[in-house]
């Protein structure tokens, strides 16, 4: 057992009937990184994270969390995670510092120590002016910071986050992402699943993408990029008298080809960073106007449709 | 420790809940009145003895005396002098089962040995009337044949050595004939119980539920609520599988008999404390003497909070929804109160009924209740009902903690 991995899995697989929800997936965190797991709903990715908090049994395979077996040392296992559900799990008639203090005794913290911690987590969350106020009034992203914040009370070496902005406003997502960045920092290991790419393509350190049960991918955010190429498509607005300037460009360094038609010129490059400069000097000295500018940097969208030919969000 | 963190976070949400309150408080208070009531106009029912007239026209005649005196001992009777014009009235109202007329002269004619006719004033075809018939009966036969044994006393007597005067010998007549009256009556005692069979229960002088219809109204509501007031905590069990707090708990390192042991002494405190509530206000409102074997109400007390906590636990595991939480547990209270004896005793009702009562746990918390508060028993009265409620609550918990394995994996 390699004493850097936070989480190890092996040929996991779990079925409800006869449908196979995971199917023998592997995958590895390192102590201290983010990883994503990827994927659209249905993916399996719930399934996965119940197994690796001990509510459902693996019907194979095996993991391990801190060098704890999910199997045969559970308690040690899931003494090591905080696990935040997909769904809020949380007591709707108590206040939210009522929670925090309740999920921290189960998590075995006491006296001075839990009054802190819940301090600590209350301002982490940003919800210390509203600590006393029911959590059943809450909107539904204060519910979902609260929601975080009860598995980071007994500072778990490891947080598993089962897609914690699902349904939130853009201001609470920014909150939670920040938050979960911050974690990082301290050091703590992030499991965190999501069906938003962007989440994925900002947090992780690696990425896993997940479909029908099977990790399809995995690598880091530009490990996964490369898979379908790395060229990013620029869309350059032009005068349509203009266009004579494909030629000169085509001859750019890091162009690989450029079209146009109805006045957008298409650019295909290896790094819009140093690309773009060049082709707005190579305009200035024609005397060509750009008037506006699309990047379309390869993302993890477009590998998930070029290893599956569907698109991984469906709204 | 943190199944006490458990416990004190159930009681913390139900104390919230005002439903709870009405529930756990408001509506077993009310019920003990109103059950109380209930029992106080069944205790202050009719006199069950038949109403009978006595119209003594012999007044001060020894036959008719002894008449009277043993129409007024009979348990089934209640004696009442009237007129002779009053009776018929009487009788045709209903006011009267029977009204028994005494002819004037009654006396001196029957130990002349002339014919003197005893009238009974009753209607023949109303049940009334022919139980008084039935019971009248013996009495009168009883009267006229003591005159006879008298007389042939006497006349054995005389033949020997004759009276002095005829006053002597009307004298000796009544000497002999209150004899043979009163050996009959002692040695009649079978008559009487024959006439008790016939008659409604006695009763009449017996104070039910020891003189304090709350003795049992205030234990009854006590033991009905304890399974009323497991709606409100069955149904936190269910919120918290539906609001999956129960999964959340079970990341943490919590074992699941942790949880469940929570949960458990959350209702245990619960019923307990609603308990000790109708307790003291039934000590302190009622007049049901509780405090006089406070040992024993605890035993049994506490022993009917374990099988009624893990009762509770047990529907709100089984329990889909906080509807099938009510369901359940109205279902189980009305069977279990009124199969128990909580509404009214089981040594009231039929002997089939009783059987099946006894069965049942609430039947034996009122019986430990009863034997103090009834039947005046000791403390030792208690251990029984303590044992086998007990028992109760292990295989009541055993079935629980076996269907919350279950679900929890
Ligand atoms: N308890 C269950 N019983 C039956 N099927 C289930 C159960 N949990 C999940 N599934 C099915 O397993 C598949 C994977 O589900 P899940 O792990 O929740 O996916 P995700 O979290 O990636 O959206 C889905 O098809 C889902 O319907
Ligand atoms: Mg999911």
């Amino acid at each position: 057992m390699n004493d850097d991995l936070a989480i190890e899995v092996k040929e996991l697989r779990k079925s409800f009937g006869s449908l196979q929800a995971v199917r023998g997936i592997s995958f590895q965190a390192a102590k201290g990184e983010i990883l994503s797991l990827l994927g659209p709903n249905g993916a399996g990715k719930s399934t996965t994270i119940s197994m690796l908090a001990g509510l459902i049994a693996p019907d194979g395979g095996q993991a391990s969390i801190m060098g704890h077996s999910i199997t045969s040392q559970p308690h040690q296992a899931r003494a090591c995670v905080g696990v935040v559900p997909q769904d809020i799990a949380l007591y709707p008639d108590l206040s939210a510092r009522e929670n925090l203090s309740f999920w921290g005794k189960m998590y075995g913290l006491r006296g001075a120590m839990l009054k802190s911690r819940v301090e600590e987590v209350l301002q982490v969350i940003g919800l210390t002016e509203r600590q006393h106020d029911r959590v059943g009034a809450f909107s539904g992203g204060m519910k979902r910071r609260v929601n975080i914040g009860a598995a980071l009370l007994h500072t778990p070496a490891v947080i598993i986050m089962d897609e914690p902005t699902v349904g939130i406003d853009p201001q609470s997502r920014r909150y939670i992402l920040d938050n979960v960045k911050e974690l990082m920092r301290q050091g703590m290991t992030v499991l965190y699943t999501t069906h938003y790419m962007e989440e994925a393509a900002e947090l992780s350190d690696h990425i896993a993408i997940m479909d029908q049960g099977q990790i399809i991918a995995y690598g880091t955010h530009d490990e996964l990029i490369r898979l379908v190429g790395e060229q990013t498509r620029l869309d350059l607005g032009l005068s349509v008298e203009a266009e004579g300037i494909l030629p000169a460009w085509q001859e750019v360094e890091g162009v690989f080809q450029a079209t146009a038609s109805d006045g957008i010129a298409t650019v295909l490059v290896d790094d819009s960073n140093r690309v773009l400069p060049r082709l707005f000097e190579s305009a200035g000295k024609a005397g060509v106007r750009i008037n506006s500018v699309d990047i379309h940097e390869p993302n993890l969208e477009s590998v998930f449709l070029h290893l599956t030919g569907k698109a991984l969000r469906d709204d | 420790m943190r199944i006490l963190d458990i416990a004190i976070k159930d009681l913390q949400q139900i104390l919230r809940d005002r439903r709870a309150f009405l529930f756990i408080v408001a509506m077993p208070l009310v019920f003990t009145f109103f059950m109380g009531f209930a029992y106080r106009s069944m205790s202050q029912a009719p006199d069950p003895r038949l109403p009978i007239g006595l119209v003594d026209q012999d007044a001060g005649g020894e036959l008719s005396q002894a008449l009277g005196e043993g129409l007024a001992q009979a348990e089934s009777f209640r004696l009442e002098a009237i007129s002779a014009e009053q009776a018929e009235n009487a009788v045709r109202s209903g006011k009267l089962a029977a009204a028994l007329v005494v002819p004037p002269g009654f006396t001196r004619s029957v130990l002349a040995g002339t014919e003197s006719q005893l009238e009974l004033v009753v209607d023949p075809f109303s049940n009334r009337g022919q139980s008084v018939m039935e019971m009248v009966r013996p009495l009168v036969m009883h009267l006229y044949s003591s005159v006879e044994i008298a007389e042939m006393s006497l006349r054995a007597v005389e033949s020997h050595i004759p009276f002095s005067s005829e006053v002597a010998r009307q004298q000796e007549l009544l000497a002999a004939f209150d004899t043979s009256w009163r050996a009959w009556d002692t040695s009649s005692e079978q008559g009487i119980a024959v006439e008790q069979v016939t008659s409604p229960p006695q009763a009449a002088h017996a104070e039910p539920f020891a003189g304090n219809p709350y003795n049992q109204a205030s234990p009854g509501i006590l033991v009905m609520f304890t399974l009323f007031g497991l709606i409100t905590s069955a149904t936190l069990l269910v919120q918290e599988r539906r609001a999956r707090t129960l999964q959340r708990m079970l990341t943490t390192a919590l074992h699941t008999w942790e949880i469940m042991a929570g949960h458990l002494l959350a209702m245990f405190t619960l019923v307990l404390l609603q308990g000790l509530l109708l307790v003291v206000f039934g000590q302190l409102a009622l007049g049901v003497n509780y405090l006089r074997q406070p040992l024993g109400v605890l035993l049994v007390m506490v022993s009917l909070a374990a099988w009624a906590s893990a009762l509770g636990l047990l529907i709100g595991t089984v329990a889909k929804g906080d509807e099938q939480v009510i369901v359940i547990a109205m279902i189980s209270m009305f069977l279990l109160s009124a199969l128990g004896g909580t509404w009214f005793p089981l040594e009231g009702a039929g002997r089939a009924f009783a059987a099946v009562g006894r069965l049942t746990p609430t039947a034996w918390a009122m019986t430990g209740f009863q034997n103090l508060l009834v039947r005046g028993l000791s403390f030792e009265s208690t251990l029984l009902p303590f044992a086998i409620q007990l028992a109760y609550a292990l295989g009541i918990f055993a079935l629980a903690a076996w269907q919350f394995r279950r679900q929890a994996n």
